[in-house]
């Protein structure tokens, strides 16, 4: 079956539009109250149509690219061209050069059998520093993460599983990158958004430490899953700040945008906690009313837009939404936390459901879904289509931009 | 870097069939079938000669339309020194082992 542009776009609308509303039919059938008619109707409407929206975007870009190209190779074709894109850039000449073999090589068994031994062989190049720096390196991590487990479980019980699993994330970055690079370090491609990213991340280990020794029941919230997941988003964070992919780390402006807006979002989110049961006066009462409704949907969407108009392509787009989001994620987990204790604190509320009385450690949970989960989503989403109708929009301003 | 480990059989079996027509660019796929090699085996074999030095590449773009350029390969002229080394050492075990035995200390340059 071939795949075509509209094909695939098919395939996703319909994949997107099954997997959410049985995932919604779940969640009402677990729901206690159940949501009005109106809001369930609007929660099961409007999150796949900007998901759909999004993904065509998406796919819409990369079929103007190497999509196109890898719907008219065979399997074999596929196969080694993804892995040929997943080389470091030193590499990629021998790969292209496997590809162009295979490209000679004629009947079906031959070409899996020349693609399968190339993918094979990709994967045991000689790394730049050599095999014994490499081997030196995974020693370390192998030591880093065999100590880090009972050392943090014995100063904080509750985050052995995410010292464990961070350590030997992190660790995995630094021997991926002495297999790469030919001097392993750094690339820092963009400084201001990778120390505030990098910042973000430390203060989201230092309040989760905090808020765990000052609350060792809140562990129950921080099952061995969630602590994986915690590790795994900020690790992933931190790999996009550090070692980011060469086409984020393309336009400083996308990059740069991206991280005011995370700024943007987190002083947003600070503020509206704060303002909270307040009485301002009424100039700051309509201010903040207009700042705190359009600053969520704003933060995603501008920036993205702004880079995709101002370097003139969706891909400049997509660097500020990935920027956006990558900075936003640890900046608000570190400061939902110690607003979540402030608050509590207060009157035993949580820092989300203002009505309902809950254990502090339930803020831990929160934050977790919430920073880790649906800010991101829905971000990435707004942003995404920010930066498609930005780049549509410097396409109509210059018809004659042959791209 | 001076080794004196000597190059395996595979690599042995690529220099010295690259070093048959030393002036010649030789293609990748052609080596595979003319040594019954993986792709596996030779790609990485022909990282290593080219990161010392032994081994120069270029590409081939005349080639028919919507295919890719093609990589080419020939031994540069440190290569071919490797090549004759290679070719006098694989003689002299053959004398070897059809004779005395003995165990000259050689050092193999790059390879």
């Amino acid at each position: 079956m071939r795949w075509t542009r509209r094909r695939v776009q098919t395939v996703t609308t319909w994949v997107i539009v099954v997997v959410w509303v049985m995932f919604y039919a779940v969640a009402l059938a677990n729901a206690d109250p159940l949501p009005p008619l109106e809001t369930a109707v609007r929660q099961l409407v409007v999150p796949p149509l900007l998901w759909v929206v999004a993904a065509r975007l998406v796919l819409r870009h990369w079929w103007s690219g190497p999509g196109s190209r890898m719907s008219a190779m065979d399997l074999p074709g596929r196969l080694l061209t993804v892995a040929v894109a997943a080389l470091p850039e030193r590499r990629r000449e021998w790969g292209r050069a496997m590809l162009a073999e295979l490209a000679e090589v004629q009947g079906r068994s031959a070409r899996w059998w020349f693609a399968l031994s190339s993918v094979g062989a990709m994967l045991w190049l000689p790394p730049a520093g050599g095999w014994p720096v490499l081997a030196l390196a995974a020693g370390v991590v192998v030591v880093s993460v065999a100590v880090a487990g009972p050392a943090v479980g014995a100063a904080v019980p509750g985050l052995r599983v995410f010292a464990v699993s961070f350590t030997g994330l992190v660790g995995a970055m630094v021997v991926l990158a002495v297999a790469r690079l030919r001097r392993p370090r750094p690339r820092l491609p963009v400084p201001a958004p990778t120390v505030l990213v990098t910042s973000g991340v430390a203060a989201s280990i230092a309040v989760t430490v905090i808020f765990l020794r000052r609350e060792p029941a809140a562990a129950q919230y921080l099952p061995p899953a969630a602590a994986v997941y915690l590790a795994a988003v900020l690790a992933g964070c931190l790999w996009v700040a550090v070692a980011a992919p060469r086409w984020l780390g393309t336009s400083r402006l996308a990059s740069h945008l991206g991280a005011a807006a995370a700024v943007v979002f987190a002083a947003w989110f600070w503020l509206a906690n704060r303002t909270d049961g307040t009485e301002p006066p009424l100039p700051l009462v309509l201010l903040l009313a207009l700042v705190l409704v359009s600053a969520p949907v704003a933060v995603f969407f501008v920036p993205a837009f702004a880079a995709g108009r101002a370097g003139q392509s969706f891909r400049s787009g997509l660097q500020a939404a990935v920027w956006t989001v990558t900075a936003m994620i640890p900046l608000t987990y570190a400061i939902w936390l110690p607003e979540g204790l402030r608050r509590h604190a207060i009157d035993g509320r949580l820092l989300i459901d203002g009505e309902v009385v809950a254990p502090v450690g339930a803020n831990l949970a929160d934050a977790l879904a919430f920073c880790l989960g649906i800010f991101p989503v829905l971000g990435l989403t707004l942003a995404v289509i920010g930066a498609g109708l930005g780049a549509r929009t410097t396409h109509r301003a210059v018809p004659n931009d042959p791209s | 870097m001076t080794r004196s480990r000597r190059p395996s059989a595979q690599t042995t079996a690529v220099v010295l069939a690259l070093a048959e027509k030393p002036t010649a660019w030789r293609y990748g796929y052609e080596l595979c079938q003319q040594l019954g090699l993986k792709p596996g085996s030779l790609y990485p074999i022909l990282v290593r000669l080219a990161d010392r030095g032994l081994l120069e590449t270029t590409w081939d773009t005349d080639v028919p339309a919507g295919r890719p350029p093609r990589h080419l390969y020939r031994l540069t002229g440190s290569g071919r020194a490797l090549a004759t080394e290679l070719a006098a050492a694989t003689a002299a075990t053959a004398t070897r082992r059809s004779g005395p035995k003995g165990s000259p200390n050689e050092r193999w340059q790059g390879a």
